[in-house]
């Protein structure tokens, strides 16, 4: 699968590009009659010949961006590359059936004091150090100027050159944070057609994991392949050791509904509950059932589930509230080990994350 | 008839003082590492005596109840005698026998509860 421009990827990438006079970065920026989850892959191309990342799977289509890069390392002119593709080719590049892709191949200089891109993207990464979501749009047309938004459609940084523009761009931008995804749009303004590229970026998802036992292993592994932090969390000391999760971003010992409320979980927090032991559940429950925490999970049967949800609406939860727990847990796929149950748990974090109905 | 489950049932679905003391003398978190059970203990101290006791447990049933009764037997009582309760006294508010395996369930609370004293004690010397 071709790469998106990751949150980590963004940390990285003045070290990764680092030493690259100039460096053409080309972006998917559409893809008609072809998957859309595609639109927001990267590759730079350095004037040494150094490629990082790729804007479809290989082949045919990355050669010609490659080639469109090493004319844009040259001229320092941003470009926008047209490509039709017939069923095959489509097929080889990973896309469901033929059509139009469109990659815009710009310039920056990564060493440069006030590369207009890398500033916006630094801009992207403060945002995101603040759990916010923010995105970045650009004319298809135009200079190269950038426009940073964050999730309520205020302005961060920089413009497109023109107030009306930014207005509309503005408008647009709270739906792609919406959305999950990046696009291009076309704008009306009174001199023309515009198309704007609203590229959306979100802080990882933060997995905070209560029950450091089996299912608990497999989840913090997957999660690193996920791009998603975990954090352990138990009252256990010889189970949340940093031997038995070498994956985790954080290993926590102690009392954790105490943890889990001091971590504050946000929308972009899912909290799951894999101790199978209501001495977790039930406080843990408590802790998080009124935050914003953006996916609640407890491993149990429905009956189970229905007891524990049971005692909490004896406490004064809301039925609304109690509905956020998803329990049983994880999609039914007819998990049986731990493994198969952690990646039933992730497809659920996953869906839920992207706005898809997961039924529990 | 009351049973031993009875009590422990009712002070597990029904904890007295389970709080957080925001202006506690003392805050002390008690564990039992193996089973996981955790509980924290709020102590105000007025003049030698508990004022006010309030609790937090991550902890089985047994352990709640066990919490939640000793507060209430301790509530007013003099930091000297309450930090030498025995264990027994545990067990005696739970109402009856408790098996063998699930007595630190049970004693976990006093044994917070002594622990937080002798820290207060040792911090106002």
């Amino acid at each position: 699968m071709a790469p998106k421009l990751t949150a980590a990827t963004l940390d990285a990438l003045p070290q990764l590009l680092h030493g690259e006079p100039t460096v053409a970065m080309a972006t998917l920026v559409a893809a008609s009659g072809s998957s859309s989850k595609k639109v927001g892959a990267k590759m730079w191309v350095g004037a040494s010949g150094r490629i990082l990342g790729g804007v479809t799977i290989g082949g045919c289509v990355d050669a010609r961006v490659i080639e469109a890069a090493d004319d844009v390392v040259k001229s320092g002119k941003r470009t926008l590359v047209g490509i039709s593709l017939d069923d095959d080719e489509a097929w080889e590049i990973g896309l469901t059936c033929g059509g139009q892709v469109e990659v815009l191949v710009e310039p920056l200089t990564p060493d440069g004091d006030a590369d207009p891109i890398l500033s916006a993207y630094g801009d992207v990464c403060e945002s995101m150090a603040r759990d916010d979501a923010a995105v970045v749009a650009t004319t298809l047309d135009g200079t190269g100027a950038r426009l940073v938004v964050n999730p309520s459609g205020e302005v961060v940084s920089g413009t497109l050159g023109d107030p009306a523009l930014d207005e509309a761009a503005r408008t647009i931008a709270r739906s792609v944070v919406a959305s999950g995804g990046s696009r291009t749009e076309t704008i009306v303004t009174p001199v023309g057609d515009r198309r704007v590229y609203f590229e959306r970026h979100a802080p990882p998802t933060t997995l905070v994991i209560v029950g450091a036992g089996q299912v608990a292993m497999s989840l913090s592994r997957f999660a690193r392949d996920l791009e998603m932090r975990s954090v352990i969390v138990d009252g256990r000391p010889r189970y949340a050791t940093s031997d038995r999760f070498p994956d985790a971003d954080e290993i926590h010992v102690g009392m954790p509904s105490e943890i889990v409320a001091r971590l504050d979980p946000g929308r972009n927090v899912a909290v799951v509950l894999v101790s199978h032991d209501y001495k977790y559940e039930l406080p843990v429950l408590r802790a998080t059932l009124r935050s914003p925490v953006g996916y609640l999970g407890m491993l149990g049967s429905r009956k189970r589930g229905a007891a524990v949800r049971q005692m909490l609406a004896d406490e004064g939860f809301t039925a609304e509230e109690l509905a956020r727990v998803h329990t049983p847990i994880g999609l039914p796929i007819g998990a049986a080990t731990p493994a198969e149950i952690a990646v039933s748990i992730l497809g659920e974090v996953i869906a839920t994350r992207s706005g898809k109905s997961t039924g529990t | 008839m009351t049973t031993y489950r009875d009590v422990v049932l009712e002070h597990f679905r029904h904890p007295r003082n389970r709080r957080t003391l925001p202006a506690a003398d003392v805050s002390i978190e008690g564990a039992n590492p193996l089973c996981g059970d955790r509980v924290r203990v709020d102590l105000r101290i007025v003049g030698g005596q508990i004022a006010e006791i309030g609790f937090t447990a991550d902890a089985c049933i047994l352990c709640v109840a066990a919490a939640s009764l000793l507060t209430e037997h301790v509530h007013g009582m003099s930091i000297a005698e309450a930090g030498a309760l025995a264990d027994d006294v545990a067990l005696q508010l739970v109402g009856g026998t408790v098996p063998a395996p699930r007595r630190k369930c049970a004693t976990l609370p006093v044994d917070t509860v002594r622990r937080g004293i002798a820290r207060f004690i040792e911090s106002a010397r």
